[in-house]
């Protein structure tokens, strides 16, 4: 053939797997910092020369209101060598995870179900989309009834705010499968649920990761929504006593952990992962 | 397959009445909208065991509906189609599909693309692997079982759909214009591959195609179709040339000529046809 081995071979195929855990990993995750430790620099010398010239100089906003970056950091120090950030963060993850867990599986099955059940969807799709137009806080009055004011109460508020979004990602994913693939797979006997699972689920999956980092990205926001309407640790919960005890900067330290923490997520397992999988299916230069 | 099967095949290819395939005064129309289409009118139609026929036609005169309609994708309007003396209800992998795309899933690599259509017929896993490789490496492709789907050349991935489909050991393959989309040099490497593997394994083929040579090339019969409604105008037969053959040879140059001709005047009413409702569609845009 006209293509050698050689000229082949310097694109040796990798899987997922080692893609993921590799050595690249870890220079990403160096890279990532770099990044966000950049960024968080300019910001903040963008941030010190305004609170300079408004709190300091014009004296036109108070201290209380507006710190300075520094205060933002003290605080963020405070907070997390007293254990309270890192108690507080655990269990806002912990609800995030069970939540995030448990709305991915139930979306993407629910999306396939769309898909693959006529009568499925005729009872199914409008409650979905109808359950999407709805914000997820709504739930929580629903939910503490339900529930009572505890962990479940937040965690179903996460996953009734994420579940949705997934299902809806995951059914137009499926409609977006090459007609052709559907067809060779059938022409070779492969039918019903085995044709899910062989065929549509793997010719799908780019697509359902796509979803799965916007149902990431919703679940965070019903999570803090949820934790600032309700009581218990977390950091919903810290950004309330921040506000009760007019300390700006553990407010404004707090509102930076969770972007961080969001983002590190998104950026590090999600979109890794999103990437990794566009290039072994060779959707993407890599 | 085993030597004793390929012999079984040959004796059965001349000793045997009933046809591999056998289309009966078979016609099959489309309604796109109000209007009616007659796509195939009156096809008669016997395929001997090994025989390799090819199909050609001016575009849309029903070529692959006839392979549709083999296929169990569709259902004749009237008329019968027989495959071993007995009628076409369903899809099924012993008659195999081999598109112009090759339709190879990308989540997989090479070799598992060809055990996804082994598993689908039922061979244990044990045997997949082997036999997999079997037809790889007929296919001369055994270099590059781990590769992925994306990292082949076009030619290399029919290469492997064909392997995946004789794997399979279909009766029939049904083959539409599988190497179209593929630059000479390849496609005469895969004329070449084809004859072999098809002397190899006694497969009954028909092949659509649009090029004249190709089908002499291949083919041990070359039956021309008439535009709409498809008809068989003539059939040539090809047995006179020594196999396996070559689509430069001087031998068949005469043969070539002699189809072109007979085809020239149906593609003239095709090209006529489209031309014109494209003209109609313009004066009804204005
Ligand atoms: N599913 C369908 N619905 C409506 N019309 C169809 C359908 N399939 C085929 N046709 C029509 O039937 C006719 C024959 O189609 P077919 O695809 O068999 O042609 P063909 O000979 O394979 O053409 P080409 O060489 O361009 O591939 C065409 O006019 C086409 O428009
Ligand atoms: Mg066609």
């Amino acid at each position: 053939m006209s293509v050698t081995l050689e000229t082949l071979s310097k694109s040796k195929p990798q899987s997922i797997a080692s893609q993921l855990f590799s050595l690249k990993l870890a220079k990403a995750i160096g890279f990532a910092l770099l990044k966000i430790v950049a960024f968080g620099l300019g910001v903040a010398i963008v941030w010190e020369v305004i609170y300079l010239l408004m709190v300091e100089v014009f004296h036109v906003w108070i201290a209380a209101l507006f710190p300075a970056p520094v205060d933002v950091i003290i605080s963020l120090i405070d907070h997390a060598t007293d254990g309270t950030l890192l108690r507080a963060t655990s269990a806002s993850l912990f609800r995030l995870f069970i939540g995030f867990g448990l709305s991915l599986p139930l979306g993407v099955f629910s999306g396939l179900g769309l898909a693959r059940s006529r009568w499925f969807k005729r009872v199914v799709g409008p409650i979905v989309l109808g359950f999407q137009a709805l914000p997820s806080v709504c739930w929580l009055p629903l939910s503490i009834l339900w529930f009572g004011l505890n962990e479940r109460a937040i965690i179903f508020v996460v996953v009734m705010g994420s579940v949705f979004s997934i299902t809806i990602a995951t059914y137009d994913s499926t409609k977006l499968i090459p007609p052709l693939l559907l067809r060779a797979a059938s022409n070779m006997g492969v039918r019903g649920w085995a044709l899910f699972w062989r065929v549509v689920l793997p010719a799908s999956l780019p697509a359902i990761l796509s979803g799965a980092r916007q149902g990431w990205s919703f679940a965070w926001r019903s999570l803090l929504g949820g934790e600032l309407l309700t009581a218990g640790v977390g950091l919903g919960n810290l950004l309330n006593q921040g506000r009760d005890l007019t300390d700006m900067s553990l407010v404004m330290a707090i509102m930076l952990v969770i972007i961080v923490l969001g983002l590190a997520f998104d950026q590090l397992v999600l979109t890794r992962l999103e990437h990794a999988v566009q290039r072994s299916y060779g959707l993407s230069r890599s | 397959m085993t030597s004793v099967d390929v012999n079984n095949r040959v004796k059965e290819k001349t000793l045997s009445t009933v046809s591999r395939l056998s289309l009966q005064q078979v016609s099959k129309g489309f309604k796109s909208g109000n209007t009616n289409l007659t796509a195939l009118e009156n096809i008669n139609l016997e395929v001997k065991p090994g025989e390799f026929v090819c199909l050609v036609g001016p575009s849309g005169c029903g070529k692959s509906t006839i392979l549709n309609l083999v296929s169990g994708l569709e259902h004749a309007d009237s008329g019968k189609v027989l495959v071993n003396g007995q009628a076409v209800v369903a899809p099924g992998p012993d008659r195999l599909f081999l598109f112009q795309e090759p339709a190879l899933f990308p989540w997989l690599n090479v070799i598992s693309n060809i055990e996804f259509g082994l598993k689908s017929i039922g061979v244990p896993k044990s045997e997949r692997r082997e036999r997999a490789m079997k037809y790889l490496t007929m296919v001369h492709l055994q270099k590059f079982a781990d590769f992925r789907v994306h990292q082949l050349s076009g030619g290399m991935r029919q290469r492997v759909a064909i392997a995946r489909a004789l794997a399979i050991d279909p009766e029939v393959l049904l083959m539409d214009e599988p190497f179209t989309a593929l630059d000479a040099q390849t496609r005469d490497i895969l004329h070449q591959e084809l004859q072999q593997l098809w002397a190899a394994t006694g497969k009954t083929i028909i092949f659509v195609t649009h090029n004249v040579r190709e089908a002499v090339t291949l083919g041990d019969r070359v039956i021309i179709f008439t535009y709409r409604p498809g008809r068989i105008k003539r059939e040539f037969s090809t047995t006179h040339l020594s196999r396996p053959r070559h689509i430069e040879d001087q031998a068949a140059l005469s043969l070539v000529r002699e189809i072109t001709a007979e085809l020239r005047s149906e593609v003239q009413l095709a090209v006529a046809a489209e031309y014109g409702e494209a003209y109609e569609d313009e004066q009804i845009a204005v």
